[in-house]
């Protein structure tokens, strides 16, 4: 968890933040995927109540979204920056998409 | 394209660690799924002879239902008339008795004598290319399917992981140095330019492996989740119209008529089978088969619902005839199983799955070959004891995994009759050879242990057409097929001057390459006092 505190601008990325940034992208990569997925689920055509397809479909998004998060959070400056980024994206897809299930529920 | 070097080498790191953890069960899915590609024509080949007779005409189905219900009475809640029965299925009509759990249950199968009268006999499938497939789909771990399955879904999530980072560390030099192979004196280099060439030519058929694999491990998980936190009504499958029920005069079509009225509706699709389910009086009807030209979500084959009593096909099942969202996902099974295109594909799909174990276990030797201990004033040092384990793992366990699968198979013609679960000894017997493969490569050390184990393998696949080489004269209970499974005997032929050409060069690298490796008799003894002694002398 540990930044390099007020370092000059130029920060390079380290590999000793591995176990959390990976923990980030597992847990916290899952809630997007499934987020997203579903707010996939309500807004493209055919909404959410549609065939047995579009289910399946919805479904096959959770994968190359949650391997995306997995593959690029290693990106992220430290574990912290990974957690609260990706934490934060859970929040806004979370709520859009409980917003979207009040207004069009 | 430029990318700061830090990120190279974080990316360097997450790709070095996915790679050692998920390598060599990542080997095992891709052998085994490259030989699962013709998983139907190894389990006719290896599917003992049935002693029904052979199988009365289409046209004469229904007398031999009528016969089979008569004696059978369960049988008729549920069977299968089969369109052209072959080794694997060798009768006209197939019927399961439940076994113990759902997922245990009995075939028979039934034909009529030459006097006229109902014969019937236990199914003996071969279970050995399930048993491939059950590798391939749990990468080779023994453990229950449920646990054996999470795992596999994170040695998917990793396989994803690895994918993009090793793109991410060749894209800097991938304009100058993709397709160079620069074979010669520096053989990290050379290892470099192998695997760096497969992992980039066939990265889109890796992406939708690692991509499928992860669904196929966790669908279940991510069904739940959606129902709860996506959909306000459960999961919504669609409506299907209950089939009509039958008129007071209406009676199932026989199967010939059955099999005529597909043929007339589906121009091009090649009808394996129907099978049929009664319910409260009511009978239900699927149709199987196969048009190539279409992929299908099936390993082998499609299958759509039939109106028994009309004959009429309702093809919204059918690959070519799906709406939108149903051919997106059939794509995206067909891809994984290579189940379009037919023959050619299949076997493009074995060469892409053979390079694919060839990746991994190429990714392996680059670990190795990094953290080489090289030769300084003339001593030869130990080599560092995480390589030497990692020699020894990598050769053992893909090597253990060859082995096992050639062993198992050349087992196939001998173990019908000689034991009574088949299946049980067929798993037996392969991961005893795997498990004995790994102890003599840590017995042996990286380098005499690949050698022996190459020719070990080359002996095994050897074995495998020899039993079907006894079959043609019936020795000792084995068979031969004529003309089905051929190709399997063939292949597993080949695979013996190629299994001790490797041996070959891995003896040639042994005497003449760098003593100063796991690969050399010299730096690679897996005895663990070579750790003591660092500055062993070899001259």
């Amino acid at each position: 968890m540990s930044g390099k505190g007020a370092m000059p601008a130029a920060r390079r990325l380290e590999s000793r933040h591995w176990f959390g940034k990976s923990c980030a992208g597992a847990l916290l990569g899952f809630g997007l995927a499934v987020a997203l997925s579903g707010l996939f689920a309500w807004l493209s055509p055919g909404g959410v109540e549609g065939n047995g397809g579009k289910t399946q479909f919805n479904m096959w998004l959770i994968s190359p979204i949650w391997a995306g998060v997995l593959c690029f959070v290693f990106l992220f400056r430290d574990s912290l920056r990974a957690w609260l980024w990706l934490g934060a994206a859970n929040l806004a897809a979370f709520g859009l998409l409980g917003a979207i299930r009040l207004v069009m529920g | 394209m430029k990318i700061r070097n830090d990120i190279i080498k974080v990316y360097k790191d997450v790709h070095i660690w996915v790679g050692i953890i998920s390598g060599l069960m990542l080997f095992i899915a891709f052998y085994a799924g490259a030989i699962t590609m013709f998983e139907k024509p190894l389990e006719r080949w290896a599917t003992p002879p049935s002693a029904l007779a052979p199988p009365p005409p289409i046209e004469r189905t229904e007398a031999l239902l009528q016969a089979v219900f008569a004696s059978h009475p369960q049988a008729a809640k549920h069977y299968l008339v089969v369109v052209r029965p072959s080794a694997e299925a060798p009768a006209r009509v197939i019927w399961r008795e439940p076994g113990k759990t759902r997922r245990e249950f009995t075939e028979y199968g039934a034909s009529f004598a030459a006097d006229g009268s109902l014969q019937v006999e236990k199914l003996a499938k071969a279970p050995v290319a399930q048993l491939v497939d059950t590798l391939h789909q749990l990468v080779g771990l023994p453990f229950p399917d449920a646990v054996a399955r999470q795992i596999m879904g994170a040695v998917a999530l990793m396989y994803a992981v690895a994918l993009v980072s090793g793109l991410i560390i060749v894209l800097p030099t991938l304009v100058k140095d993709f397709l160079a192979l620069r074979i010669g004196k520096n053989i990290k280099r050379m290892w470099m330019d192998v695997h760096n060439a497969l992992g980039i030519v066939s990265l889109p058929f890796h992406l939708v492996m690692a991509l499928t694999s992860v669904v196929f491990a966790f669908h279940t998980p991510f069904y739940a989740v959606q129902e709860k936190v996506v959909y306000p009504h459960g999961l919504p499958w669609g409506q299907h119209e209950p089939a009509p029920l039958p008129g007071p005069d209406e009676y199932p079509l026989p199967a010939d008529a059955l099999l005529r009225s597909v043929e007339a509706q589906l121009p091009g699709f090649e009808v394996y089978s129907f099978i049929f389910r009664e319910d409260q009086g009511q009978l239900e009807a699927s149709v199987t088969g196969l048009d190539v030209r279409h992929g299908t979500r099936g390993r082998t084959q499609a299958s759509t619902h039939l109106n028994p009593y009309t004959g009429e096909v309702d093809p919204h099942d059918l690959p070519g005839r799906m709406e939108s969202w149903d051919a997106a996902v059939n794509a995206f099974f067909m891809l994984h199983f290579g189940s379009y295109g037919g023959n050619a594909m299949r076997w493009l799909y074995l060469v892409m799955g053979l390079a694919g174990a060839l990746l991994f276990y190429t990714g392996n030797l680059l670990w190795i070959e990094s953290r080489r201990r090289k030769q300084r004033d003339g001593l030869v040092p130990a080599q560092k004891r995480s390589a030497q384990v990692l020699g020894c793992l990598t050769v053992g366990v893909s090597l253990g995994c060859v082995i096992g699968i050639s062993a198992t198979l050349a087992a196939t013609k001998w173990l019908p009759g000689r034991v009574d679960d088949v299946a049980l000894w067929h798993q037996g017997l392969y991961y005893a050879f795997f498990a004995a493969a790994v102890a003599w490569a840590f017995a042996r050390g990286a380098a005499r242990g690949a050698d022996e184990l190459l020719r070990l393998a080359a002996l095994a696949s050897l074995l495998v057409p020899l039993g079907s080489l006894a079959g043609v004269w019936g020795i000792g209970g084995t068979w031969n097929h004529p003309g089905a499974g051929f190709a399997v005997d063939a292949v597993a032929l080949a695979a013996v001057p190629v299994f001790l050409m490797l041996a070959r060069y891995t003896r040639k690298r042994m005497a003449d390459g760098h003593t100063d490796s796991v690969w050399s008799t010299a730096g690679g003894s897996a005895d663990p006092a070579a750790e003591g002694a660092d500055a062993r002398a070899v001259t």
